[in-house]
């Protein structure tokens, strides 16, 4: 072999064994991410314990968390936070709230209605923050109204808390009910999904 | 003695000749870059000194007949501890004055043309730094797990999990399932003191590394005086040593003025997670991406076939914000340069660049008061107005009075 051909032949060996190597790097980093794609979510699925007819409410909040609310222990232009007695999960949130009876116009579902009692979902639709009842003054709106702090939308209590303003995507679901021996209670589930939706469905 | 036998060893004169004796050009606007980087020692140092009683969990425990998560529990054992307070306070204040540093440096670089070539490189990496250290900022937040820990990061997994298709995984995945999942807390924690400071270390080597092999830019009155190629400054040792000494203890000693008399994040005040809300406002730097999501219109919604559509959060939360930090990353590559850059221009050289600069830092303001619109009681559609008009008013601006010198 002359001279010249080995000097080529040197040349191809260096280009194949520096593409071996580029291979091999790649290769052996590579293959340190595939674990990763192998990590599990530490929680397994976890499904919304569904509200059934009958389930009562009790209070969510404050110092009687826990205990049944009774229709008289609510006055007309008040509101409370609740959960449904043994489901008391956070996407189970129900915003309670007593109005007057003819107050109530569409899209609420006036037969959800009881006595002038109305509930809705807490968990707001756009980023699943727990939405709050104003009865009084705030900002510009001076009617009862349902707030969430983190985004300011205003759901109107009085029109199937259809939003007002703010970047809420949906109204929030309303939940049906019915008062039993004085107490209040759920008369099913939700007429809507709760909360916000992955990929903006 | 010591030095003697060192040297025999590991050749130190000719490191002190080689490296001490680097030049570094004068100018109040290069401490930016400084004060970011001695925040970001000072955050390590205070951050492991919190490291020592934090405990990441968001798992509930009894204290004295009340249930509050494990970290928010370790946090009031941190404040209890004669310094705790107010080193977690510096930590946070630290994190604050990094952001600002960073913004001031980049605007510095922005406004004086360094980005141009040779330096476009050192631009990305600067983004990824400014990227990243949000990020840490963000993933910070959310330790304590106070109330408002968990409502904030809360909506950054509302707003990652918007994301059409893939967002649930993604969202999944990087909050370890449906924040507050329990892998939740631990997997932030992670983020926060390993993987985020690795990559941050990495970064900000990188960074000062291409800028040591670049050399400084400098001003352009520098020109005149020393010859073209050659920096005109002073030593690293002693000179440049000394203000360093005093960037870093002047920033330790603000922060430290900052964390007695302004305490943030105050874990007692808000309390542990409750079911109700707080108002929640996001940090400053993030104010402006908080206006956005408050400005798009609810039924900005795209749809995406019948499973899927783009959402307001995902325009407002991600797509807008992707754009503007793609926009500015790219900033170096709208130029084109032949001979490398190596003193500052004068901003009025680029008249589009610097009053987009100027319009962008307007628009910045204008939607981090917008992040305030309720509380303002300023109408919702006189901020989409605001937003757009007073950038432009700004552009024209500027403009006209770089015009007007030119002339001149």
């Amino acid at each position: 072999m002359s001279e010249r051909k080995i000097k080529d032949f040197n040349k191809t060996r260096r280009k194949i064994l520096k593409g071996m190597l580029g291979i091999a790097g790649v290769g052996a980093l590579g293959s340190m991410i595939v674990p990763f794609g192998t990590i599990k979510s530490v929680s397994g699925k976890k499904v919304r314990q569904k509200i059934t007819k009958g389930d009562k409410l009790v209070y969510a909040v404050g110092p009687n968390a826990g205990k049944e609310i009774k229709a008289s222990n609510l006055s007309i232009g008040k509101g409370t936070l609740a959960f449904p007695k043994g489901k008391e999960e956070h996407n189970n949130l129900i915003l309670l709230f007593r109005a007057k009876e003819n107050e109530f116009g569409k899209p609420t579902k006036i037969n959800f209605t009881n006595k002038g009692f109305c509930a809705y979902s807490a968990i707001c639709t756009h980023m699943g923050c727990t939405v709050e009842w104003y009865p009084e003054k705030q900002f510009s709106f001076d009617f009862p109204h349902i707030f969430c702090p983190c985004h300011q939308s205003v759901f109107d209590v009085f029109h199937g808390a259809k939003v007002l303003a703010g970047p809420a995507p949906r109204p929030l679901p309303q939940l049906p009910l019915m008062i039993s021996d004085g107490v209040i209670a759920a008369a099913g589930d939700f007429d809507g999904p709760i909360g916000p939706q992955p990929g903006g469905k | 003695m010591v030095y003697g036998w060192l040297n025999e060893r590991l050749d130190l004169d000719r490191f002190k000749k080689k490296y001490l004796t680097k030049v570094f050009p004068v100018h109040s606007t290069y401490f930016f870059g400084e004060i970011a980087l001695f925040s970001f020692v000072i955050l390590a140092l205070t951050g492991i000194y919190l490291l020592f009683s934090y405990t990441p969990s968001s798992r509930l425990i009894d204290v004295g007949g009340k249930k509050i998560p494990v970290a928010y529990h370790s946090i009031l054992l941190i404040n209890s501890q004669p310094l705790g307070v107010i080193i977690r306070y510096v930590h946070h204040w630290a994190a604050h004055i990094m952001i600002a540093a960073l913004i001031l440096h980049m605007m510095r670089v922005y406004f004086s043309g360094t980005f141009k070539k040779p330096r476009e490189v050192n631009w990305l990496v600067g983004m990824v730094l400014f990227t990243l250290a949000i990020l840490a900022g963000f993933t910070g937040y959310s330790l304590p797990f106070d109330v408002l820990s968990s409502v904030a990061t809360g909506i950054g997994y509302q707003i990652a999990n918007s994301i059409p298709y893939v967002g649930s995984a993604i969202a999944k995945f990087f909050f370890a399932g449906k924040f507050p999942a329990p892998g939740s807390i631990p997997r932030l924690y992670m983020y926060h003191v390993v993987l985020i400071p690795l990559l941050l270390i990495a970064t900000i080597g990188l960074h000062m590394l291409i800028m040591v092999k670049q050399k400084h830019s400098q001003p352009y009155q520098n020109k005149d005086i020393a010859k073209s190629g050659k920096i005109l400054g002073i030593p690293l040792y002693p000179q440049q040593i000394s203000l360093m000494l005093f960037v870093f203890f002047f920033t330790l000693s603000v922060l430290f003025f900052l964390a007695s008399f302004l305490p943030v994040h105050n874990v007692e005040y808000f309390g542990p997670p409750t079911l109700q809300t707080p108002m929640v406002k996001p940090d400053w730097y993030l104010l402006w991406i908080y206006g956005i999501i408050k400005l798009i219109p609810g039924n900005w919604v795209i749809p995406l076939g019948s499973s899927a559509s783009i959402s307001p959060e995902v325009i407002g939360g991600i797509i807008l914000p992707g754009v503007i930090m793609t926009i500015i990353a790219l900033v170096p590559f709208m130029y084109k340069e032949k001979e490398p850059l190596n003193y500052w221009e004068p901003a009025s050289l680029r008249p589009v660049g610097t009053s987009a600069g100027v319009a962008f830092i307007v628009m910045f303001i204008a939607l981090s008061i917008t992040g305030y619109q309720a509380e303002l009681d300023i109408p919702i559609a006189a901020c989409r107005v605001y937003t757009i008009v007073l950038p432009i008013i700004a552009f024209f601006i500027t403009y006209l009075i770089i015009r007007k010198k030119r002339e001149v």
